[in-house]
This record gives structure tokens, sequence and C-alpha cells, in this order.
């Protein structure tokens, strides 16, 4: 097995020097200096990596670790005090090279004064989009974050959250090949994590390459391909999430729910291998970002209504990529991409909360629980918590849906 | 293009979207009726154009330079504070164009308020003259509401002169360098002199090469002495007489005439234009039989005004030069946001204006040549080291402050002078051009190399 991931891992070292380098880091340092010039903090310290085309990078890091500063020179926001930075063969500071960008900050710098559909039409300007193609970008990107139905707002009224959505949609509204978010996700709501997180899986499905800063662990894991781990301005680890996160000495077999009978011969031969504290079994469980939103799904089918942003999972129709095609072929695609969302989702392969041992009492329950079909028990009933717990959940997060933002 | 007008209308909607623009209307259309119900004038029609036009038009060039200089320091350097430049310039727009284009938004923004409220002032003077018994609305026509060049006898040269009585003097006296300095000063005071005062029971001809005004003279329309004199006793409230005449062997006509005028002031006095002779000059003689000395200085002691054109067109160059002064405001804001926060900015800014309003002070320095004042019993400089680094930047920083205070639009349209098309050239030239250069230079290329996200750098 370790010699087949090693294979595996030659491979992916090998495709990768055969791809296109979209952004090239070497030697980056970034040191602050006060007033007088002497060094006051050194933010970046000779930091190298690579991102290439087509891929999810993702700078990860705690607060003030160098990651916002790595990208702000990436932008040309900074200069580096050494080391070089080559954005698709280019210099940062390349005007031209900058419409093949969009940039989403930590914060949502935006015009207070502006509405949102201005604010889109403006960013567009600057990208020197045509009228007609800017307004049809503009309602399409307007529907995708679910602000349509409040345009006419000044954004210095929105939420945080509807801030976020709409820098979001001005990251996007030069449908950029290289895509660097700071912090997606902060101040969005659960669906909006899920949108966006799905937004980017579209994304880099469409060939665009997607630079991620974000200190949220689960936001980096469920998009990144690569990812780099910055402490103290230098990278202490870089690679594949499953180079990073593999338990090379640890395999995990997961089946449909097993007869006693069964589950008792398979646990009868691993045990004559491995010592019976060394093995687990249980359910899988889902994480509770699935959990909520099947409750807002389940909310929303009961139409409750909202005065903050509307999401309607939709993408929009310039960054599918799929804007000249027939209904037909429109059809065919959402089947595609709504199978390749399931494939992207492996819900099953997360947190596994509990650690039982294995006695017989317990095998006694899990083989119990197979006597109900599968197909009639939703699954969120699946979830193997106190009944308590659930019932605590669901009123808090149902008022949460129902508070007006 | 596309990058530079959306520039533009951010600066736009940004005074419309915080109400700046509506603050500064209501103030510009208080300033340009209000005034006029409180200003004092002499009582007659032209007097009190003359000064409602100065006071309105001197209002609102202060009220929108304070504006434009605020909106300039704040645009660009609130923009960069709170982080919104950031957002802009990751897009495909060089920075030099961002920069032009908020100065092209504030000029253009200062040039629609500058409209209105010229619009309301020329509404407002038309208005009130419509008003005005025929005889008055003639002389105003003639007087304020009009376009009139002027002829000025040019500048003696009072250099051989000077030359030669300092020579037979220094025959005589054996003096140090700087003696002869001050000595070559005082001569050039007396020559002077006799160029300017009138003694008691003396005469004084001034020649103009009148060509130009042969065109005025055929339309039929007066043409003007301004004159203006001072005596030997300017607290004694009196007037003096004057006895005039006008005219030469070669002209149509000749005319005298005798009246009493103060001192210290201006007078328009009207005379005909056939007084012009064939080779196209006017003689003026005046006669003083005062018991004490006029004199007549140099510069604006005598002039001749004659109708060149409209007020309109006139009025519309005055603001032109206005606008362009605003230009200049909104380009030295700018250059100072470019690397300053806002209230350092605002305050930096401020500070040159009122230096610019201080030229007397450099003028003086310049003329006395020395800034820190001279040892009066000895007539030498009291710190001739701070002197020596001293003046030379009061001399060049007088030079640029000229070259956007040569032009006076408030003072030419009050007295009905023209504005020629040149004189906005040269305008446009000296005060946007160069002047906004410079600082459209120093702006643009800070702006350029600023690190726009210094301002925050606890990100991540």
């Amino acid at each position: 097995m370790i010699a087949q991931d090693q294979i595996l891992e030659k491979e992916e070292s090998k495709a990768q020097e055969t791809k296109e380098v979209v952004v090239s880091v070497r030697g980056l340092t970034k040191i602050f200096k006060d007033f007088w010039g002497r060094p006051k903090a050194k933010a970046v310290d000779n930091v190298d990596f690579d991102v290439y085309k087509g891929e999810v990078f993702g700078l990860l890091g705690p607060n003030g670790s160098g990651k916002s500063t790595t990208i702000k020179m990436l932008l040309g926001l900074l200069n580096p005090t050494k080391g070089k930075i080559e954005i698709m063969g280019h210099s940062p500071k390349n005007v031209a090279i900058k419409s093949r960008i969009g940039y989403l900050p930590e914060e949502s710098y935006l015009y207070r004064y502006l509405d949102s559909r201005e604010t889109l039409e403006f960013f567009g300007r600057l990208f020197q989009l045509s009228e007609p193609e800017r307004k049809k970008r503009t309602e399409q990107l307007l529907e995708m974050v679910g602000l349509s139905g409040v345009w006419n707002r000044p954004v210095g009224e929105f939420s945080k959250g509807m801030q976020r959505r709409i820098g979001i949609a001005q990251a996007l509204i030069n449908d950029p090949d290289l895509i660097i978010l700071d912090e997606p996700t902060s101040g969005l709501d659960p669906i909006g994590c899920r949108e966006v997180k799905d937004l980017i899986l579209t994304l880099a499905k469409r060939g665009k390459t997607i630079i991620l800063s974000s200190h949220l662990l689960a936001d980096v894991e469920d998009v990144c391909d690569r990812v780099v781990i910055y402490y103290g301005g230098k990278i202490h680890a870089m690679g594949t999430l499953k180079e990073l996160l593999s338990e090379r000495d640890m395999i995990r077999i997961t089946t449909p729910l097993l007869s006693k009978e069964t589950l008792k011969k398979v646990i009868e031969i691993i045990r004559a291998d491995v010592g019976e504290d060394k093995i687990k079994i249980d359910h899988p469980t889902q994480n509770l970002e699935s959990y909520f939103l099947e409750v807002v799904r389940k909310a929303r089918e009961q139409a409750i209504e909202t005065s903050g942003a509307v999401s309607q999972n939709v993408i929009a129709e310039y960054l599918r990529g799929d804007a000249e095609t027939s209904p037909e072929e429109k059809t065919e695609k959402l089947l595609e991409k709504l199978a390749f969302k399931k494939e992207e989702k492996p819900e099953e392969k997360k947190e596994e909360k509990e650690e039982p041992k294995i006695d017989e009492s317990k095998l006694e329950a899990l083989a119990t629980t197979s006597v109900k079909p599968q197909e009639e028990q939703p699954q969120v009933k699946q979830v193997q918590k106190p009944e308590v717990d659930l019932e605590k959940v669901n009123e808090k997060l149902s008022s949460l849906i129902n508070k007006p933002k | 293009m596309q990058r530079l007008y959306a520039i533009i209308w951010l600066t736009w909607k940004a005074a419309f979207r915080f109400r700046l623009i509506w603050v500064i209307s209501v103030l510009l259309l208080a300033s340009v009726v209000l005034l006029p119900l409180i200003i004092k004038h002499d009582g007659t029609a032209r007097g009190f154009t003359q000064i409602l036009l100065t006071y309105t038009l001197s209002s609102v060039t202060a009220l929108l330079g304070m504006a434009t200089l605020w909106l300039a320091c704040g645009t660009l350097s609130r923009d960069i504070e709170e982080c919104q430049m950031q957002l802009i310039a990751v897009k495909p727009i060089p920075r030099w164009q961002i920069w032009i284009g908020k100065w092209l938004g504030l000029v253009s923004l200062n040039a629609l308020l500058l409209a209105l409220s010229g619009a309301c002032i020329y509404g407002l003077l038309m208005y009130r003259s419509s008003h005005l018994s025929p005889k008055e609305q003639e002389i105003l026509k003639n007087e304020v509401l009009v376009a009139r060049s002027s002829l000025k006898e040019p500048p003696p040269d009072i250099k051989p002169d000077v030359d030669r009585i300092l020579e037979s003097k220094l025959k005589t006296m054996s003096l140090t360098p700087d003696e002869i300095k001050d000595l070559r000063k005082q001569i050039e005071q007396q020559v002077l002199a006799v160029h300017q005062i009138v003694p008691k029971d003396y005469r004084r001809e001034w020649v103009f090469d009148a060509s130009r005004v042969l065109k005025t003279a055929k339309s039929g329309r007066p043409i003007y002495m301004r004159i203006k004199f001072y005596t030997a006793q300017p607290d004694i409230p009196t007037t003096y007489l004057c006895i005039w005449r006008i005219g030469s062997d070669k002209s149509p006509r000749i005319i005298e005439f005798e009246q009493r005028l103060a001192g210290e002031t201006f007078h328009e006095i009207p005379i005909p234009a056939d007084v012009i002779g064939s080779d196209g000059k006017l003689v003026i003689n005046f006669i003083n039989r005062n018991p004490v000395a006029l004199l007549f200085p140099i510069d604006e002691g005598m002039e001749i005004l004659y109708y060149e054109g409209g007020f309109t067109l006139n009025f519309i160059r005055g603001l032109l030069i206005i606008l362009f002064w605003l230009a200049l405001l909104a380009a030295m804001g700018l250059a100072a946001s470019s690397f300053l926060s806002f209230p350092v900015a605002a305050f930096a800014t401020m500070s040159i204006m009122i230096l610019f309003f201080s030229s007397g002070i450099f003028r003086s320095a310049i003329e006395e040549q020395t800034v820190m004042g001279v040892d009066h019993e000895t007539g030498k400089p009291n710190y001739p080291l701070i002197d020596s680094i001293m003046l030379p930047v009061f001399k060049v920083v007088f030079k640029i402050m000229n070259l956007a205070q040569a032009f006076s639009p408030v003072d030419n349209l009050s007295s009905g002078r023209t504005i020629s098309w040149t004189d906005i050239g040269i305008a446009f030239g000296q005060v946007v051009v160069i002047l906004g250069g410079i600082f459209a230079l120093i702006g643009i290329i800070t702006f350029t190399r600023r690190e726009l996200a210094a301002v925050q750098t606890t990100g991540g």
C-alpha cells in the first residue's frame, strides 16, 4: 500500500512539473520598517512556492503569520523587501496582467455610498467591459450571490455577510483566470460558506487557478488541492492534502450496514493480525455544516421570509462557461454538475467523533440498526448524538434562520 | 478612456451621495443672493455693480477653493486609508489614470458649480440693471458691463539718466560698493519722481499709441481716461483742480476742460474718440494749478480704456481663469494626499494657500533685500547669513507664486476690462500646465510608488 502511494505521489509531482506555473514565488521576504527605516517586523521570511494552472492552492496559518502580506505582494499592493514574484510570467506591477486576476480582500473594502449594482458596474468599467456585457454579468452575479432583491440599497447598509457576497461578485466580474481570495468565508453564514466553496470548486473545474488564504481549516480542507502552512512568516509545511493528512500506517473500510454475523466474521479476521484495542468500528457521521444545510433546506420549503441575502444556489452563466449552450445541453451539464458535486463532497470521510471499543454489546447495537431499511431513513436522523442535543440545535438554528439580518 | 470615466464618475457619485454638492450649492447661492443685500456701496449703480461683482466672485472663489482643497485631500487619502484603493489598484488601471481621473472629477465638479454660481451672478446683474434708469443703464453698459482694453504709456527708460547722475556724483566722492548701491537706488527714485510728479504750475504730457482705438472711434463709442493721483497732503479731505487739454495738431479736434477731483482714488473720465490724431497718437496734457504737487504713479496714474467687446464673453473668460485656479488647488490637494493622511494633507495645503495670500511679505523682503531686517544705525542686514540663504528661496517662491497671481479676473470684470483669449491661454499654461503639472508630477510619482497596503499590515 505504501509503495502504491509513493508511485501515485511520484506521478503527481511529475504531473506538476508539466503543468503551467501561474504564480511563482522565490525567496520572498517582507520586512516592515519604521519611520526611520529601521526593521520593525519580518512579516514574510524567504518563502518559495509555485501555483499551477487549475489548482486550488491554500495559504493556511494563524493570524499574523504572513498570509495576507504574501497575497498583497502577489497583487503589487506591497513591495517585497527581497525575492521575486511572477504572475503568469509577469511582475505583479504589470497593469495588463491584472485584467486576468480577481481579488477578494479579507475585509470588504467597498464604497459605502454605491449600491450593489453600481459597485459591480464600476468595477466592470475598470475592466473595460462593454455595456451589454457589464449589465449581463452584473445581473448574473447579483443573482448568484443572492443580492438581486436588494440591489438598490447602498452597500454601507449591508450586513457583513452581504458585503462579503458583493465582494465575491466584484472579484469575479472579469471572469478571471487567477482568483485570489483572502478569507473568503469570513462573515458568511453556513449556507454562504458552502456556496462559496461550491463556487470555488466549479471555478477550479473550469481551469481557473485559485489562491485561498484562510485560518479556517475546514474551508481549506474542503476545497484545496495543495496547501502551505505559514507560521511566523515562514512556510512550515507544503503539499497536497493527501500528502499532509493521510495516516499511512492505518486504513479505513466503509461499507453499507452489515448483519451481526458478517460483522463478527470481519472482526475475527482482523483480530488475527491486529490487537483489539487498535480496531475502531462506528457509524460514519455527517458534519454540522451538512446538517445545517439540510435544516435550512427544509425551512425554505416552508417559505420562511428573510430580509437578508437570498441564495439562489446558481452560479453566474458566464462563470459556468455554458453561456452559449442550448437548453438541452444546459440540462445535461446541470446533471453532470450535480454528479460532480456529489463526487466532490465525500461527506462520509468526515469527522468520527466517537471511538467506541469493540465489545459484544456495541456490536449488537450496530447490527440491530440494520433492521431498518436505509432508504426510509433520512440522513439527518443517522447522526449518533443524544436526542436532546439535536432538538436544541434545531431550535437554535431555526431561530437563526428566522432572525432578520 | 472607460477606466478614466469610471474614476470621474466615482468622484461625482461620492460628492452627490455625501450631500457635499448640495451643501456647497446652498452656500454658493446664499453668498450670491444674500451678499448684495448687506454690502455697502457709494450709492451709484456703477459702484453697486462693481462691488457686487467683486464680492460675489471673490466669495465664490474662496468657497469653491476651500471645498476643492478639502475634497481633493479627502478623496484620495481616505480611499487609501479605508483600503478601497486596494480594490481599484488591483484592477487593470494604471495608477496615474486613477490620479488623473480623480483630478478630472474634481475639476468637472468645480466647473459645474462655478457655472451655476456664475449663471446666478450674471442673472442677478442683468435683472438689477434692467430696473435702472436708461441713463444709469448706459453708464453700466459703457463702464462696467463691458470688455474694455487699456493703453498705458511704456515705462520710461531711466537707466541712462541714472548712470549719468551717478557718474557725476562718483567723481566727487569716494564710496564703498555697498554705498554705491544705495546711492544708485536713491538716484533711481529721484529720476522716477521726475516722471511721476507734476509740481505746482507745471504741465505733464502723456502720449499713447492709440491706433488700435481708431475702430472704437469709428463706432462712436467713448473712450475713457482712468486716472489716479497722490498729493503731499493725504490727510486733508479736499479736491484738486485738474486742467486737461486733450488732442494734438493732427487730431480732428482738441478739447479742453477743468474739473475738481479727489486724490488717491480712481476716476474714469469719458473723452470723445475723435481726439486721436491721424497718426494714431493720443496726446493728453495735464496742467497743475494747485498749490501742491500731484503725483501720478507710473503704473496706474494714467490709463486709456476703450471698448473691445461685450460683457458676457468676458465674464465667461473670467470664470475660466477662476476654474484654472481651482484646478491648481485640486492638483495641490491630490498631490499632498498621495503621500499624507487626510488631516495632514489638509493642513499642509491650507498652509500653502495662506502662503499664497502672503505674497506681500515675499515682495517686500525681496525689495528690501533682507528677510530678517536691517540695523537702522549701520544700514546693514541683521543676519546676513540667513538672508543669503533665504532670499534666493524667497525669490524662487515669489516667481512661482506670480505664475498664478499674475491674473486678476475679479478686478478686471468689476472694472469692465477685457480678459483676452491670449490671457486665457497664458493663464492655462502658467496655472494649469506649469504649476498644476508640477503638483501632478509629484502626486503621480509618489502615488505610483506608494505601498497601498502598508496602512494595514496586521491581516495575517
